[in-house]
């Protein structure tokens, strides 16, 4: 029986056309999975069924109702709940009003009685926060119920956020990649919660995700975007093996192999490496994004980082460059340590980052950004090079870097990198939202970057573009350097990279099961959480120090001296 | 729960035997001060409700309350009515007025917010408050006298029975702001929490945003003209110059300096509004080791201006926000080493 029924969905942003007559049907209790990779137009599809955008054509239909009008609120009212991507939780109350809120929202109670604590109004709250109670002991939440949520760490808000959605008593619950920043072992465990919860709730799900391995062990029936369309439909398995997502992921096989492979410069293994990284962790407040990374870039070379969304490539390069603090590890640039310096002097160093997203001052012209190089260089630097590499940019050296297109500004940005004379040039996602003649044209200047001797270091979701260029390629997964090796290598076996990307469910597990139990920080994650969000940070470094002494789990630690406290 | 309710009604009835006890000795010049930081307070509570709860910010409070004056003003001098009709009537008139300024904000957010709700406030002191072709609502340049007047059938007189209108209003105060504290615990003031924490997650997760925020403004100004809407009574006139636009930035820096989120905190900021200029006025001059000193009104705005940059700095919760934390902090402090025992897990 189709529950939610999507017919011919257009969504415009400007002149791009962000989806492209979707259609889709969702069953009742079914958990359906929405997958593609970046700009696809997931998310959109999924903010047009939550309400919170407007489609230009097309209707939804759920359980008969038409939603094209609904108000967000409305669609609440119908049943439909969802969580968010970068957490939307009401972070100055507890876990328990948050859980309250949507309760007393779809339940009609007056302002005034409210404010006057009129009986009524009264029950009405101890029933919710019963329910509110409830909720969080199925998910295993009980004890942040009193916890302010803005405090939790990333991974428990995720789950906040699936128990403030199932406070609604929904029918559809729409789920914005709920692994996001999940290792693999927490994301097998969400697998298992969601399961959990389609049983006792009685929900059908919509998922969005880029974690290929939570979507194959979750969902009954996938549907797959690119570009805006639909690509392809099917069950799991036939979906992971269709050759037509795989290319859609990877980018096209390219044909050339054979021919190009000579012009890549032979690796220098001689070469004292220009950068290298060793040991590095890093991550955002309670989340810890990367761990365990070893990387060399040599001078001259280039090296991509490959890897599914969500891996920590974008962290690695951020924790390299200094925009974020490493948690622990070295950086050594230039033969020099760098860790924890500011970014301006690594900059100063040679090694320049271009930022996802590019990094450019939208209301400055195209000759005013390149001319801002020399004043981080501290002398005045000739500009001509830039439109040398760049004839178009020439042509546009008036125009406000706001107005020019996406390929025309990650030329700018290139361009500016390459006026400050960089040793290494950091590059983070440069082809994203990009045509694909554009894609290849920046590729071409990546090779002559090389001749010039620049060390490149690229993080890029077109997989076979980015070996094609590369000496070397590290790929990234849930957060560690999974393969390393000649790019030539890896662009031979491509089952090997696809695995990384499409979910070798199995096998990820398995290397997280092996890990776990080395490093000492999947040891009990439910012990870990107790850590993370009772113990202040100087507690806790304390703990994994004294862990380390003894050779023991930290948990173990934990446990034992919370005993102690107990006895006391 | 309900000893908590019962504790907060104590408290609001015993701050309400003391603030009306204490102007009983002083001069009319104190007690006019008395009147006027209860006045102020309702404007800077208005703010508590609809910045500190609904997280929306408005630049034009000080034209809420002047609706509210003038509308009770006009309704006693020209109707001749009960005064505490009048004033049933200017809060009606603020309601209206701030729905009316609700519905940009339904679109609208933050700085464009703020520059949208300052515009209204130059509009209105501009050209409401000092134009002829609203006299019937201003009273002309006199503004209304509202010399003698009844409230609740009792004879009240600005010059004479100030201390009169000063409890009503001061009972009046006190009920709102009981009213305030209990909705931020409710159903209700969790939803204005939630809009404003998230508005995103608030509408998706049921929330009529229109109604709320729209039911935000409309109190919010209702709160404000309530305090306006004794102006008259208290100062025996109105004029435009109390609810010009510098009062309306006066009240959002003195909220935010006193702390935004909290109820008590609008107590304290009507007191320092009313009572520290008039204070400088009078003590501000005199002698110091021979060589004549004088503090004019002017130096209470510079003290302002330091104040609020010295209290982001150290106090960015405000004063009554950070004092609060402190003692709580000290509180559980002191109860740690009477051998509570400290739960961690």
């Amino acid at each position: 029986m189709t529950m939610l029924r999507v017919r011919d969905m257009t969504v415009r942003f400007g002149g791009i056309v962000a989806l492209d007559g979707v259609s889709l049907d969702l069953n009742r209790g079914e958990i359906l999975g929405l997958i593609g990779p970046n700009g696809a137009g997931k998310t959109t599809l999924f903010n047009c069924i939550s309400g919170v955008i407007a489609p230009d054509k097309g209707t939804i239909f759920f359980e008969g109702h038409s939603l094209v009008y609904a108000p967000p609120h409305v669609r609440a009212r119908f049943g439909i709940a969802r969580t968010f991507q970068n957490l939307q939780l009401w972070g100055s109350m507890t876990v328990a009003e948050n859980l309250v809120v949507p309760m007393d929202a779809l339940g009609r109670r007056n302002t005034f009685s409210d404010a006057l604590h009129l009986p009524f109004s009264s029950y009405a709250e101890r029933a919710s926060m019963e329910r509110a109670r409830a909720i969080l002991h199925v998910l295993d939440l009980d004890r942040y119920a009193g916890t302010l949520a803005g405090d939790l760490p990333a991974g428990i808000q995720r789950r906040v956020e699936i128990a403030r959605a199932l406070a609604m008593r929904p029918r559809l619950l729409l789920l914005d990649e709920p692994a996001a920043g999940l290792d693999a072992q927490e994301t097998a465990r969400l697998a298992e919660l969601l399961h959990a919860v389609r049983e006792r709730f009685h929900v059908s799900m919509l998922l969005v995700d880029h974690d290929m391995s939570l979507v194959m062990r979750v969902c009954d029936y996938v549907y797959v975007l690119d570009f805006g369309k639909l690509l392809a439909r099917g069950q799991p398995a036939a979906i992971r093996s269709d050759p037509k997502v795989i290319a859609a992921y990877l980018g096209e096989e390219s044909k050339k192999l054979e021919g190009e492979v000579a012009t890549v410069v032979p690796t220098r293994p001689q070469q004292a490496p220009l950068l290298e990284v060793k040991q590095l962790a890093a991550g955002y407040g309670g989340l810890e994004v990367v761990r365990d990374i070893d990387l060399a870039v040599r001078p001259g070379e280039v090296v991509a980082c490959i890897g599914a969304n969500g891996a920590g490539k974008t962290t690695t390069l951020r924790a390299i460059s200094g925009m974020i603090h490493p948690r622990r590890g070295r950086v050594m640039f230039g033969g020099r340590d760098v860790t924890g310096t500011s970014a301006e002097r690594i900059a100063q160093l040679g090694l320049i980052h271009i930022p996802e997203g590019r990094g450019l001052f939208p209301n400055l012209s195209v000759e005013d950004t390149l001319r801002l190089v020399s004043n981080t260089a501290g002398h005045d630097v000739n500009i001509t090079p830039a439109f040398e590499l760049f004839p178009k940019l020439r042509q546009r050296r008036r125009q406000l870097v706001g107005t020019l297109s996406g390929g025309e500004q990650q030329m700018v940005a290139l361009g500016r990198a390459i006026l400050s004379e960089p040793r290494l040039v950091m590059i983070d996602e440069m082809s994203q939202g990009l045509a694909p003649t554009v894609v290849r044209q920046l590729f071409d200047i990546i090779r002559v970057f090389r001749e010039q001797g620049i060390a490149v270091l690229l993080v890029e979701q077109f997989v076979e573009s980015a070996l094609d260029v590369a000496d070397r390629a590290y790929v990234f997964e849930h957060g560690s350097i999974r393969l390393s090796g000649p790019a030539v290598e890896l662009r031979a076996d491509r089952k090997l990279v696809a695995g990384s990307y499409l979910g070798t469910a199995v096998d990820a597990t398995a290397v997280a099961a092996a890990n776990g139990n080395g490093n000492g920080h999947h040891v009990d994650p439910a012990l870990m959480e107790i850590v993370s969000v009772r113990v202040p940070a100087k507690v806790k470094r304390a703990l994994e120090q004294r862990a380390e002494v003894e050779g023991r789990p930290t948990g173990a630690v934990a446990i034992e001296l919370l005993e102690k406290v107990d006895h006391q | 729960m309900t000893s908590r309710l019962i504790f907060r009604v104590l408290m609001a009835l015993v701050a309400f035997a003391v603030l009306a006890r204490i102007p009983v000795g002083f001069d009319v010049g104190f007690k006019f001060d008395a009147g006027l930081a209860v006045i102020w307070a309702f404007a800077l509570l208005s703010l508590v409700l609809l910045t500190g709860y609904v997280g929306q910010i408005s630049l034009c409070q000080a034209t809420f309350a002047g609706i509210g004056a003038y509308t009770a003003g006009m309704m006693s001098a020209t109707f001749h009515v009960d005064y505490i009709v009048a004033v049933a009537a200017g809060v009606a008139a603020a309601f209206v007025l701030g729905l009316l300024v609700g519905l940009p904000a339904l679109r609208l957010h933050g700085i464009t917010l703020a520059i949208v709700t300052l515009g209204i406030a130059l509009v209105f002191d501009r050209y409401v408050f000092q134009d002829h072709a609203f006299e019937w609502l201003t009273g002309g340049t006199g503004g209304w006298r509202v010399g003698q007047t009844s409230m609740f059938g009792l004879q009240m007189d600005s010059s004479k029975h100030l201390m009169g209108a000063y409890v009503v209003l001061l009972a009046l105060f006190c009920v709102v702001a009981l009213l305030m504290v209990n909705l931020h615990e409710s159903g209700a003031g969790r939803r204005f929490r939630a809009i404003r924490d998230s508005e995103l997650a608030a509408a998706t997760m049921g929330v009529n945003l229109t109604r709320y925020k729209l039911l935000a403004f409309g109190m919010s100004a209702a709160i404000a003209g309530m305090g306006g809407a004794f102006y008259p009574l208290v100062a025996g006139s109105v004029s435009p110059q109390p609810f010009w636009l510098f009062t309306s930035l006066q009240f959002a820096a003195i909220a935010v300096l006193m702390g935004v989120r909290y109820v008590p905190a609008a107590a304290l900021g009507g007191a320092f509004m009313a009572f520290v200029p008039d204070v400088l006025t009078r003590y501000g001059h005199g002698t110091l080791f021979g060589r004549p000193y004088e503090i004019s009104y002017d130096w209470f705005q510079i003290a302002v201006g330091v104040l609020l940059i010295v209290q982001l700095i150290t106090l960015p919760d405000g004063v009554w926000g950070d004092l609060r934390q402190r003692v709580l902090h000290m509180r559980s402090a002191v109860g740690g080493l009477g051998g509570r025992k400290v739960k961690v897990a």
